[in-house]
Protein backbone atom coordinates (compact mmCIF):
# COMPACT_ATOMS: atom_id res chain seq x y z
CA UNK A 1 0.00 0.00 0.00
CA UNK A 2 1.25 3.58 -0.70
CA UNK A 3 2.80 5.63 1.94
CA UNK A 4 1.87 8.55 -0.05
CA UNK A 5 -1.74 7.77 -0.19
CA UNK A 6 -1.66 7.50 3.35
CA UNK A 7 -0.18 11.02 3.63
CA UNK A 8 -3.06 12.73 1.72
CA UNK A 9 -5.39 11.19 3.73
CA UNK A 10 -3.51 12.01 6.69
CA UNK A 11 -3.52 15.64 5.51
CA UNK A 12 -7.30 15.95 4.94
CA UNK A 13 -8.11 13.99 7.81
CA UNK A 14 -6.23 17.25 9.30
CA UNK A 15 -7.95 19.90 7.49
CA UNK A 16 -11.59 18.63 7.51
CA UNK A 17 -11.89 16.84 10.91
CA UNK A 18 -8.82 16.52 13.30
CA UNK A 19 -7.74 20.19 13.60
CA UNK A 20 -5.89 19.34 16.84
CA UNK A 21 -2.90 17.56 15.22
CA UNK A 22 -0.59 17.86 13.14
CA UNK A 23 -0.44 14.80 9.88
CA UNK A 24 2.56 13.25 11.51
CA UNK A 25 0.66 12.51 15.02
CA UNK A 26 -1.84 10.47 12.87
CA UNK A 27 -0.36 6.60 13.11
CA UNK A 28 -1.10 4.51 10.01
CA UNK A 29 -3.24 2.52 12.80
CA UNK A 30 -4.48 4.95 14.73
CA UNK A 31 -7.90 4.74 16.07
CA UNK A 32 -9.33 7.59 13.94
CA UNK A 33 -12.87 7.31 16.32
CA UNK A 34 -11.06 8.00 19.29
CA UNK A 35 -9.65 10.87 18.01
CA UNK A 36 -13.01 12.77 16.75
CA UNK A 37 -13.54 11.23 13.05
CA UNK A 38 -17.15 9.86 13.00
CA UNK A 39 -18.62 11.93 15.62
CA UNK A 40 -21.06 14.14 13.37
CA UNK A 41 -22.58 13.46 9.93
CA UNK A 42 -21.64 16.83 8.62
CA UNK A 43 -17.58 16.26 9.53
CA UNK A 44 -18.16 12.90 7.85
CA UNK A 45 -19.85 14.69 4.91
CA UNK A 46 -16.56 17.12 4.40
CA UNK A 47 -14.13 14.49 4.81
CA UNK A 48 -16.20 12.56 2.39
CA UNK A 49 -16.45 15.16 -0.32
CA UNK A 50 -12.57 16.36 0.36
CA UNK A 51 -11.35 12.57 -0.25
CA UNK A 52 -13.64 12.40 -3.31
CA UNK A 53 -11.80 15.87 -4.77
CA UNK A 54 -8.73 14.73 -4.09
CA UNK A 55 -8.71 11.44 -5.21
CA UNK A 56 -10.99 12.05 -8.35
CA UNK A 57 -13.49 9.09 -7.28
CA UNK A 58 -17.56 9.22 -6.27
CA UNK A 59 -18.55 8.10 -2.99
CA UNK A 60 -21.91 7.32 -1.51
CA UNK A 61 -21.73 8.59 2.02
CA UNK A 62 -24.49 5.66 2.66
CA UNK A 63 -21.54 3.56 2.15
CA UNK A 64 -18.82 4.93 4.98
CA UNK A 65 -19.17 2.47 8.23
CA UNK A 66 -17.25 3.36 11.14
CA UNK A 67 -15.34 0.19 10.43
CA UNK A 68 -14.03 1.92 7.25
CA UNK A 69 -13.08 5.46 9.42
CA UNK A 70 -11.25 3.32 11.91
CA UNK A 71 -7.91 4.25 10.60
CA UNK A 72 -5.78 5.50 7.71
CA UNK A 73 -5.25 1.98 6.83
CA UNK A 74 -9.07 1.12 6.90
CA UNK A 75 -9.41 3.70 4.86
CA UNK A 76 -6.56 3.40 2.09
CA UNK A 77 -8.14 -0.20 1.66
CA UNK A 78 -11.99 1.49 1.07
CA UNK A 79 -9.87 3.89 -1.58
CA UNK A 80 -8.28 1.42 -3.28
CA UNK A 81 -12.00 -0.67 -3.84
CA UNK A 82 -12.82 2.37 -5.67
CA UNK A 83 -10.09 3.04 -7.66
CA UNK A 84 -7.58 1.07 -9.66
CA UNK A 85 -5.54 3.99 -9.32
CA UNK A 86 -5.20 4.07 -5.51
CA UNK A 87 -3.14 1.80 -4.18
CA UNK B 1 -58.70 28.56 11.80
CA UNK B 2 -57.20 29.19 14.93
CA UNK B 3 -55.97 26.43 15.85
CA UNK B 4 -53.24 23.38 14.70
CA UNK B 5 -55.80 21.03 14.83
CA UNK B 6 -58.04 22.76 13.08
CA UNK B 7 -55.28 23.89 10.67
CA UNK B 8 -54.48 20.16 10.21
CA UNK B 9 -58.58 19.21 9.76
CA UNK B 10 -59.07 22.02 7.43
CA UNK B 11 -56.49 20.39 5.31
CA UNK B 12 -57.44 16.60 5.67
CA UNK B 13 -61.04 18.01 4.49
CA UNK B 14 -59.86 20.40 1.30
CA UNK B 15 -57.35 17.98 -0.12
CA UNK B 16 -58.15 14.31 1.17
CA UNK B 17 -57.02 12.26 -2.09
CA UNK B 18 -53.86 14.68 -2.09
CA UNK B 19 -50.52 12.81 -0.74
CA UNK B 20 -49.74 13.95 2.49
CA UNK B 21 -46.63 12.21 3.54
CA UNK B 22 -44.44 10.05 1.72
CA UNK B 23 -41.52 8.20 3.36
CA UNK B 24 -39.65 5.99 1.84
CA UNK B 25 -41.84 3.26 -0.13
CA UNK B 26 -44.73 4.41 2.13
CA UNK B 27 -47.20 6.94 1.64
CA UNK B 28 -50.61 8.18 2.80
CA UNK B 29 -52.67 10.92 1.84
CA UNK B 30 -54.28 13.60 3.72
CA UNK B 31 -57.21 11.59 4.20
CA UNK B 32 -55.45 8.65 5.41
CA UNK B 33 -53.31 10.95 7.74
CA UNK B 34 -56.48 11.99 8.90
CA UNK B 35 -57.30 8.74 10.18
CA UNK B 36 -53.74 7.82 11.78
CA UNK B 37 -54.27 11.17 13.67
CA UNK B 38 -57.08 10.05 15.44
CA UNK B 39 -56.07 6.81 16.01
CA UNK B 40 -53.29 8.37 17.56
CA UNK B 41 -55.85 10.42 19.20
CA UNK B 42 -57.27 7.31 21.02
CA UNK B 43 -53.98 5.58 22.02
CA UNK B 44 -52.62 9.44 23.75
CA UNK B 45 -55.77 9.69 25.38
CA UNK B 46 -55.58 5.83 26.36
CA UNK B 47 -52.06 6.81 28.05
CA UNK B 48 -54.04 9.74 30.20
CA UNK B 49 -52.68 12.11 27.76
CA UNK B 50 -54.74 15.33 27.89
CA UNK B 51 -54.60 19.15 27.65
CA UNK B 52 -51.38 20.83 28.76
CA UNK B 53 -50.13 17.28 29.16
CA UNK B 54 -46.14 17.58 27.66
CA UNK B 55 -44.91 14.81 25.03
CA UNK B 56 -41.07 14.54 23.58
CA UNK B 57 -41.24 13.42 20.40
CA UNK B 58 -38.07 11.41 19.47
CA UNK B 59 -38.11 10.24 15.88
CA UNK B 60 -36.76 11.34 12.58
CA UNK B 61 -38.60 12.78 9.96
CA UNK B 62 -41.44 10.39 9.11
CA UNK B 63 -45.09 9.85 9.15
CA UNK B 64 -45.01 8.85 12.37
CA UNK B 65 -43.42 11.98 13.64
CA UNK B 66 -46.44 14.37 11.44
CA UNK B 67 -48.86 11.75 13.06
CA UNK B 68 -47.58 12.12 16.20
CA UNK B 69 -47.15 16.07 16.41
CA UNK B 70 -51.22 16.34 14.94
CA UNK B 71 -52.51 13.50 17.78
CA UNK B 72 -50.59 15.52 20.58
CA UNK B 73 -51.86 18.81 19.32
CA UNK B 74 -55.54 17.45 18.99
CA UNK B 75 -56.05 16.28 22.45
CA UNK B 76 -54.44 19.66 23.52
CA UNK B 77 -51.03 18.79 24.95
CA UNK B 78 -47.65 20.13 23.89
CA UNK B 79 -45.57 18.65 21.49
CA UNK B 80 -41.72 18.89 22.63
CA UNK B 81 -39.66 17.68 19.62
CA UNK B 82 -36.14 16.79 19.99
CA UNK B 83 -32.95 16.17 17.85
CA UNK B 84 -32.16 12.51 17.21
CA UNK B 85 -28.60 13.62 16.97
CA UNK B 86 -28.85 13.70 21.16
CA UNK B 87 -27.58 11.49 23.70
CA UNK B 88 -28.97 10.29 26.34
CA UNK B 89 -27.92 12.88 28.98
CA UNK B 90 -29.45 15.86 26.65
CA UNK B 91 -32.55 14.35 26.06
CA UNK B 92 -32.80 13.70 30.20
CA UNK B 93 -32.67 17.77 30.25
CA UNK B 94 -35.62 17.99 28.07
CA UNK B 95 -37.69 15.49 29.36
CA UNK B 96 -36.64 17.00 32.70
CA UNK B 97 -36.68 20.66 31.79
CA UNK B 98 -40.29 20.83 29.75
CA UNK B 99 -42.21 18.28 32.16
CA UNK B 100 -42.73 15.64 29.21
CA UNK B 101 -44.85 12.82 31.05
CA UNK B 102 -44.62 10.83 28.13
CA UNK B 103 -41.70 10.17 25.45
CA UNK B 104 -43.03 8.69 21.94
CA UNK B 105 -39.98 7.42 20.22
CA UNK B 106 -38.85 4.29 18.07
CA UNK B 107 -37.07 1.40 18.85
CA UNK B 108 -33.41 2.39 18.85
CA UNK B 109 -34.13 5.07 21.06
CA UNK B 110 -36.16 3.11 23.65
CA UNK B 111 -33.52 0.94 24.51
CA UNK B 112 -30.80 4.16 24.98
CA UNK B 113 -33.30 5.97 27.46
CA UNK B 114 -34.17 2.44 28.75
CA UNK B 115 -33.68 2.62 32.73
CA UNK B 116 -33.33 6.52 32.82
CA UNK B 117 -34.14 8.31 35.60
CA UNK B 118 -36.99 9.89 34.37
CA UNK B 119 -38.32 6.81 33.20
CA UNK B 120 -41.06 6.60 35.73
CA UNK B 121 -42.15 10.05 35.42
CA UNK B 122 -42.31 10.13 31.54
CA UNK B 123 -42.52 6.53 29.81
CA UNK B 124 -41.45 5.72 26.65
CA UNK B 125 -43.79 4.09 24.12
CA UNK B 126 -42.39 2.74 21.15
CA UNK B 127 -44.38 4.56 17.80
CA UNK B 128 -42.36 3.58 14.55
CA UNK B 129 -41.20 0.37 14.34
CA UNK B 130 -42.40 -3.44 14.41
CA UNK B 131 -43.31 -3.22 18.28
CA UNK B 132 -45.55 -0.09 17.95
CA UNK B 133 -49.25 -0.69 18.64
CA UNK B 134 -50.81 2.67 18.63
CA UNK B 135 -52.41 1.27 15.24
CA UNK B 136 -54.17 -0.95 16.90
CA UNK B 137 -56.31 1.72 18.50
CA UNK B 138 -60.06 2.31 17.40
CA UNK B 139 -59.95 5.18 14.51
CA UNK B 140 -62.34 6.85 16.32
CA UNK B 141 -63.73 10.40 14.70
CA UNK B 142 -62.77 11.74 17.80
CA UNK B 143 -63.83 15.30 18.88
CA UNK B 144 -60.66 17.42 19.50
CA UNK B 145 -60.12 18.91 23.22
CA UNK B 146 -61.39 22.41 23.85
CA UNK B 147 -58.44 24.20 22.39
CA UNK B 148 -57.93 28.50 23.16
CA UNK B 149 -55.76 29.97 20.56
CA UNK B 150 -53.61 31.15 22.94
CA UNK B 151 -52.60 27.33 24.58
CA UNK B 152 -49.23 26.44 24.17
CA UNK B 153 -48.57 23.64 21.29
CA UNK B 154 -45.09 23.38 21.25
CA UNK B 155 -41.85 23.36 22.90
CA UNK B 156 -38.74 24.35 21.38
CA UNK B 157 -35.30 24.91 22.82
CA UNK B 158 -33.02 28.08 22.00
CA UNK B 159 -29.29 27.51 22.25
CA UNK B 160 -27.83 30.25 24.03
CA UNK B 161 -25.07 31.31 26.17
CA UNK B 162 -25.81 30.61 30.13
CA UNK B 163 -25.10 26.64 29.99
CA UNK B 164 -28.55 25.43 29.31
CA UNK B 165 -31.07 25.60 26.66
CA UNK B 166 -33.91 28.17 27.22
CA UNK B 167 -37.33 26.67 26.64
CA UNK B 168 -39.56 28.58 23.82
CA UNK B 169 -43.57 27.88 23.62
CA UNK B 170 -45.35 28.56 21.17
CA UNK B 171 -49.04 28.71 21.28
CA UNK B 172 -51.54 27.85 18.40
CA UNK B 173 -51.82 31.02 17.39
CA UNK B 174 -48.27 31.69 16.65
CA UNK B 175 -48.00 28.58 14.79
CA UNK B 176 -51.31 29.33 12.35
CA UNK B 177 -49.12 32.99 11.55
CA UNK B 178 -46.34 31.46 11.14
CA UNK B 179 -48.57 29.44 8.14
CA UNK B 180 -49.90 32.02 7.35
CA UNK B 181 -47.18 34.66 6.67
CA UNK B 182 -44.70 31.76 4.95
CA UNK B 183 -46.98 30.66 2.34
CA UNK B 184 -48.51 33.89 1.79
CA UNK B 185 -45.40 34.64 1.27
CA UNK B 186 -43.87 32.19 -0.74
CA UNK B 187 -46.97 31.36 -2.84
CA UNK B 188 -46.85 27.49 -2.11
CA UNK B 189 -50.11 25.58 -3.23
CA UNK B 190 -51.34 22.03 -3.25
CA UNK B 191 -48.95 21.56 -6.20
CA UNK B 192 -46.00 21.80 -4.05
CA UNK B 193 -43.88 18.50 -2.63
CA UNK B 194 -41.42 19.63 -0.43
CA UNK B 195 -38.44 17.05 0.46
CA UNK B 196 -37.74 17.15 3.97
CA UNK B 197 -34.37 16.23 4.96
CA UNK B 198 -33.45 19.03 7.37
CA UNK B 199 -35.34 17.86 10.64
CA UNK B 200 -38.74 19.01 11.33
CA UNK B 201 -37.79 18.89 15.03
CA UNK B 202 -35.66 22.11 14.34
CA UNK B 203 -37.45 25.47 14.25
CA UNK B 204 -36.57 25.95 10.31
CA UNK B 205 -38.10 22.79 9.56
CA UNK B 206 -40.91 22.93 11.92
CA UNK B 207 -41.73 26.50 9.82
CA UNK B 208 -41.21 24.51 6.36
CA UNK B 209 -43.64 21.47 7.79
CA UNK B 210 -46.44 23.58 9.10
CA UNK B 211 -46.68 25.83 6.35
CA UNK B 212 -46.84 22.79 3.83
CA UNK B 213 -49.52 20.98 5.81
CA UNK B 214 -51.60 24.47 5.49
CA UNK B 215 -51.83 24.33 1.99
CA UNK B 216 -52.33 20.69 1.36
CA UNK B 217 -48.44 20.26 -0.10
CA UNK B 218 -47.16 16.53 -0.14
CA UNK B 219 -44.22 16.09 2.63
CA UNK B 220 -41.08 14.12 1.28
CA UNK B 221 -39.14 12.95 4.08
CA UNK B 222 -36.00 11.53 4.30
CA UNK B 223 -33.33 10.54 6.95
CA UNK B 224 -29.86 11.38 7.18
CA UNK B 225 -28.66 13.44 4.59
CA UNK B 226 -27.24 11.77 1.35
CA UNK B 227 -26.74 13.17 -1.53
CA UNK B 228 -27.61 10.34 -4.15
CA UNK B 229 -30.64 10.02 -2.06
CA UNK B 230 -31.69 13.25 -2.27
CA UNK B 231 -31.29 14.01 -5.99
CA UNK B 232 -33.02 10.28 -6.53
CA UNK B 233 -36.15 11.97 -4.42
CA UNK B 234 -36.10 15.26 -6.14
CA UNK B 235 -36.37 13.27 -9.89
CA UNK B 236 -38.66 10.53 -8.42
CA UNK B 237 -41.10 12.57 -6.05
CA UNK B 238 -41.06 15.15 -8.66
CA UNK B 239 -40.19 17.63 -5.54
CA UNK B 240 -40.72 21.44 -5.91
CA UNK B 241 -38.91 22.90 -3.12
CA UNK B 242 -35.65 22.17 -1.27
CA UNK B 243 -34.71 23.45 2.44
CA UNK B 244 -31.63 22.67 2.93
CA UNK B 245 -28.22 24.26 5.21
CA UNK B 246 -25.39 25.57 3.34
CA UNK B 247 -23.40 22.19 4.02
CA UNK B 248 -25.88 20.17 2.47
CA UNK B 249 -25.69 22.78 -0.92
CA UNK B 250 -21.67 22.85 -0.66
CA UNK B 251 -21.52 18.74 -0.56
CA UNK B 252 -24.43 18.92 -3.94
CA UNK B 253 -22.38 21.34 -6.12
CA UNK B 254 -19.42 19.47 -5.13
CA UNK B 255 -20.04 16.06 -5.63
CA UNK B 256 -18.65 14.13 -8.50
CA UNK B 257 -21.56 12.12 -8.42
CA UNK B 258 -23.41 11.75 -11.83
CA UNK B 259 -26.77 11.77 -11.85
CA UNK B 260 -28.27 12.27 -15.34
CA UNK B 261 -32.03 12.08 -13.60
CA UNK B 262 -34.21 15.38 -14.84
CA UNK B 263 -34.34 17.48 -12.08
CA UNK B 264 -36.50 20.15 -13.54
CA UNK B 265 -39.42 20.16 -11.01
CA UNK B 266 -37.38 21.78 -8.46
CA UNK B 267 -38.08 25.70 -7.90
CA UNK B 268 -37.31 26.64 -4.65
CA UNK B 269 -34.16 25.82 -3.23
CA UNK B 270 -33.75 27.44 0.23
CA UNK B 271 -30.75 27.83 2.46
CA UNK B 272 -31.08 29.02 6.13
CA UNK B 273 -28.78 27.76 9.59
CA UNK B 274 -25.80 29.75 8.21
CA UNK B 275 -24.36 31.83 5.63
CA UNK B 276 -24.31 30.96 2.20
CA UNK B 277 -20.83 31.19 1.00
CA UNK B 278 -20.86 32.95 -2.07
CA UNK B 279 -18.84 30.00 -3.97
CA UNK B 280 -21.25 27.20 -3.01
CA UNK B 281 -24.28 29.76 -4.02
CA UNK B 282 -22.81 30.26 -7.81
CA UNK B 283 -21.27 26.29 -7.93
CA UNK B 284 -24.58 24.82 -7.25
CA UNK B 285 -26.69 27.24 -9.70
CA UNK B 286 -23.94 26.12 -12.11
CA UNK B 287 -24.71 22.63 -11.36
CA UNK B 288 -28.41 22.61 -10.96
CA UNK B 289 -29.41 25.67 -12.59
CA UNK B 290 -31.42 26.92 -9.57
CA UNK B 291 -30.19 29.62 -7.45
CA UNK B 292 -30.65 28.62 -3.46
CA UNK B 293 -32.31 31.57 -1.58
CA UNK B 294 -31.56 32.53 1.66
CA UNK B 295 -34.30 32.41 4.52
CA UNK B 296 -33.63 34.09 8.01
CA UNK B 297 -35.27 32.94 11.41
CA UNK B 298 -34.97 31.95 15.03
CA UNK B 299 -36.25 29.42 17.64
CA UNK B 300 -37.79 32.66 18.99
CA UNK B 301 -39.74 33.46 16.42
CA UNK B 302 -39.82 31.51 12.98
CA UNK B 303 -39.51 32.68 9.96
CA UNK B 304 -38.60 36.09 9.77
CA UNK B 305 -37.44 36.73 6.17
CA UNK B 306 -36.89 35.23 2.61
CA UNK B 307 -34.78 36.84 -0.39
CA UNK B 308 -37.30 35.87 -3.21
CA UNK B 309 -36.11 39.30 -5.16
CA UNK B 310 -34.86 39.36 -8.48
CA UNK B 311 -31.65 40.34 -8.92
CA UNK B 312 -30.61 37.31 -7.09
CA UNK B 313 -27.11 37.33 -8.57
CA UNK B 314 -26.14 40.67 -6.83
CA UNK B 315 -28.07 40.12 -3.83
CA UNK B 316 -27.60 36.38 -3.11
CA UNK B 317 -25.77 37.69 0.22
CA UNK B 318 -29.10 38.95 2.00
CA UNK B 319 -31.67 36.83 4.00
CA UNK B 320 -34.20 39.07 1.87
CA UNK B 321 -37.38 41.14 2.87
CA UNK B 322 -39.31 40.19 5.81
CA UNK B 323 -42.28 37.88 5.46
CA UNK B 324 -46.22 38.83 5.78
CA UNK B 325 -46.74 40.84 8.90
CA UNK B 326 -43.36 40.43 10.43
CA UNK B 327 -41.71 43.84 10.95
CA UNK B 328 -38.24 44.34 11.42
CA UNK B 329 -36.31 47.24 12.79
CA UNK B 330 -32.64 47.52 13.25
CA UNK B 331 -31.62 49.57 16.20
CA UNK B 332 -28.14 51.05 17.46
CA UNK B 333 -26.76 50.00 21.18
CA UNK B 334 -29.31 53.25 22.57
CA UNK B 335 -32.32 51.72 21.21
CA UNK B 336 -32.62 53.98 18.41
CA UNK B 337 -33.42 53.31 14.72
CA UNK B 338 -30.74 53.64 12.12
CA UNK B 339 -30.38 55.09 9.12
CA UNK B 340 -30.90 53.03 5.94
CA UNK B 341 -27.66 50.84 5.38
CA UNK B 342 -26.38 51.11 8.55
CA UNK B 343 -25.40 48.47 10.71
CA UNK B 344 -27.03 47.70 13.72
CA UNK B 345 -28.95 44.76 15.48
CA UNK B 346 -32.19 43.00 14.17
CA UNK B 347 -35.17 43.40 15.83
CA UNK B 348 -38.08 41.55 15.01
CA UNK B 349 -41.79 41.72 15.93
CA UNK B 350 -44.18 39.02 14.54
CA UNK B 351 -47.41 37.54 15.70
CA UNK B 352 -45.69 33.85 15.77
CA UNK B 353 -42.80 34.59 18.07
CA UNK B 354 -43.00 33.30 21.52
CA UNK B 355 -43.95 35.37 24.40
CA UNK B 356 -40.17 34.66 26.33
CA UNK B 357 -38.27 32.15 28.03
CA UNK B 358 -39.71 29.40 30.34
CA UNK B 359 -38.24 30.71 33.82
CA UNK B 360 -35.93 33.05 33.15
CA UNK B 361 -37.73 36.86 33.52
CA UNK B 362 -34.14 38.70 33.25
CA UNK B 363 -33.22 36.70 30.21
CA UNK B 364 -36.77 37.56 28.56
CA UNK B 365 -36.65 41.16 29.48
CA UNK B 366 -33.24 41.29 27.74
CA UNK B 367 -34.20 40.14 24.65
CA UNK B 368 -38.19 41.02 24.57
CA UNK B 369 -38.63 44.79 24.50
CA UNK B 370 -41.33 46.99 23.66
CA UNK B 371 -43.03 44.00 21.33
CA UNK B 372 -39.62 42.97 20.09
CA UNK B 373 -37.56 40.24 20.02
CA UNK B 374 -33.58 41.38 19.81
CA UNK B 375 -32.15 38.71 17.40
CA UNK B 376 -28.11 39.49 19.04
CA UNK B 377 -27.76 39.49 15.09
CA UNK B 378 -25.78 42.14 13.46
CA UNK B 379 -26.85 43.48 10.04
CA UNK B 380 -28.19 46.43 8.05
CA UNK B 381 -31.69 46.75 5.73
CA UNK B 382 -30.53 48.29 2.40
CA UNK B 383 -32.49 50.96 0.66
CA UNK B 384 -35.11 48.15 -1.05
CA UNK B 385 -36.02 46.81 2.71
CA UNK B 386 -33.41 43.74 1.79
CA UNK B 387 -31.76 42.57 5.46
CA UNK B 388 -28.24 41.49 4.94
CA UNK B 389 -26.30 40.06 8.02
CA UNK B 390 -23.20 41.16 8.91
CA UNK B 391 -22.08 39.81 12.44
CA UNK B 392 -23.10 38.72 15.29
CA UNK B 393 -23.45 40.03 18.98
CA UNK B 394 -24.78 36.42 21.11
CA UNK B 395 -21.99 34.00 22.25
CA UNK B 396 -22.43 30.79 20.50
CA UNK B 397 -20.93 28.69 18.01
CA UNK B 398 -22.56 27.93 14.76
CA UNK B 399 -21.59 24.64 13.01
CA UNK B 400 -23.26 24.33 9.73
CA UNK B 401 -26.76 25.67 11.26
CA UNK B 402 -26.37 23.54 14.71
CA UNK B 403 -25.74 26.27 17.31
CA UNK B 404 -23.87 25.40 20.04
CA UNK B 405 -23.45 27.00 23.46
CA UNK B 406 -20.26 27.30 24.94
CA UNK B 407 -21.57 26.74 28.28
CA UNK B 408 -23.41 23.85 27.59
CA UNK B 409 -20.26 22.33 26.52
CA UNK B 410 -18.27 23.87 29.18
CA UNK B 411 -20.36 22.21 31.72
CA UNK B 412 -19.88 18.78 30.45
CA UNK B 413 -15.89 19.34 30.18
CA UNK B 414 -16.16 20.55 33.61
CA UNK B 415 -17.60 17.56 34.88
CA UNK B 416 -14.58 15.37 34.04
CA UNK B 417 -13.45 14.20 37.76
CA UNK B 418 -9.79 15.89 36.06
CA UNK B 419 -10.90 19.38 34.44
CA UNK B 420 -11.21 21.88 36.92
CA UNK B 421 -11.56 24.84 34.21
CA UNK B 422 -12.92 25.24 30.38
CA UNK B 423 -13.14 27.91 27.93
CA UNK B 424 -15.20 26.80 25.48
CA UNK B 425 -15.28 29.28 21.94
CA UNK B 426 -15.87 29.01 18.14
CA UNK B 427 -13.20 29.69 15.81
CA UNK B 428 -12.81 29.97 12.12
CA UNK B 429 -11.02 27.16 10.03
CA UNK B 430 -8.83 28.62 6.78
CA UNK B 431 -11.88 27.62 4.83
CA UNK B 432 -14.09 30.35 7.16
CA UNK B 433 -15.95 27.10 8.93
CA UNK B 434 -16.98 27.33 12.35
CA UNK B 435 -15.10 25.23 14.80
CA UNK B 436 -15.52 24.32 18.72
CA UNK B 437 -12.49 25.03 20.53
CA UNK B 438 -11.85 24.07 23.99
CA UNK B 439 -9.13 25.07 26.48
CA UNK B 440 -8.60 23.25 29.53
CA UNK B 441 -6.77 23.67 32.70
CA UNK B 442 -6.59 19.71 34.19
CA UNK B 443 -5.47 18.28 37.58
CA UNK B 444 -2.95 15.89 36.18
CA UNK B 445 -2.36 14.51 32.70
CA UNK B 446 -5.61 13.77 30.52
CA UNK B 447 -5.46 12.74 26.71
CA UNK B 448 -6.99 14.30 23.75
CA UNK B 449 -8.70 10.91 23.25
CA UNK B 450 -10.27 10.78 26.26
CA UNK B 451 -11.91 14.33 26.60
CA UNK B 452 -13.23 13.45 22.97
CA UNK B 453 -14.40 10.08 24.30
CA UNK B 454 -15.81 11.81 27.52
CA UNK B 455 -17.68 14.53 25.60
CA UNK B 456 -18.86 11.94 23.00
CA UNK B 457 -20.90 9.91 25.81
CA UNK B 458 -22.57 13.13 26.72
CA UNK B 459 -23.15 15.63 23.31
CA UNK B 460 -24.62 15.75 20.11
CA UNK B 461 -21.67 14.99 17.50
CA UNK B 462 -21.73 18.34 15.99
CA UNK B 463 -20.71 19.86 20.10
CA UNK B 464 -17.69 18.06 20.67
CA UNK B 465 -14.72 20.49 20.64
CA UNK B 466 -12.36 19.88 17.51
CA UNK B 467 -9.59 21.31 18.61
CA UNK B 468 -8.60 20.94 22.39
CA UNK B 469 -5.92 23.13 23.92
CA UNK B 470 -4.27 22.70 27.52
CA UNK B 471 -2.96 25.83 29.62
CA UNK B 472 -2.11 25.74 33.27
CA UNK B 473 -4.33 28.99 33.42
CA UNK B 474 -6.67 31.09 31.91
CA UNK B 475 -7.06 34.35 30.80
CA UNK B 476 -9.53 36.79 32.32
CA UNK B 477 -10.56 39.79 33.47
CA UNK B 478 -10.03 41.77 36.69
CA UNK B 479 -13.68 41.10 37.03
CA UNK B 480 -12.98 36.99 36.54
CA UNK B 481 -14.55 36.45 33.28
CA UNK B 482 -12.67 34.72 30.50
CA UNK B 483 -10.97 36.55 27.64
CA UNK B 484 -12.32 34.23 25.08
CA UNK B 485 -11.00 36.46 22.42
CA UNK B 486 -7.50 35.94 23.70
CA UNK B 487 -7.89 32.37 23.30
CA UNK B 488 -8.45 31.77 19.51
Amino acid sequence: MSSETKDRIKRLLVQNVLKNMAETDIRDDSSLIDLGVGLDSVATLKLVVALEEEFQISIDEGEITSEILESVNSIQSFLAGKSEDIY
Amino acid sequence: MNTVPELFISAVNAFSDSEAVIEDARRVTYAGLGRLVNKFSSYLTSLGIGPGDRVLILLPNSIEFVTAFFGVASVGAVSVPVSTAFKKQEIQFYIDHSGATLVLTDGVFAELLKDSASESAAPIRVVKGGSADWHKCEDSASDTAVIDPEDEVIYLYSTGSTGKPKRVARTHKNLIALADNHTRTVGWDENDRVLFTVPISHTYGLGNFISSIKIGAAIVTQGEFNRRKVLEQIEKESVTVFPAVPVMLDALSRTRLEYPGDLSSLKLVISAGAPLPEPTFRSFHSKFGIYPRQLYGSTETGVISINLGGSIEKRFGSVGRPVKNVDVRVLDDKGGEVISGEVGEITVKSPSMTRGYYGLPEETSEVFKNGYYFTGDLGRIDPDGYIYIVGRKKLFINISGNKVDPGEVENVLTSHPLVSEAAVLGMNDEKGNELVKAVLVTEGEVKTGEIIEYCRDRLAGYKVPRIIEFTDELPRSPSGKVLRERLK
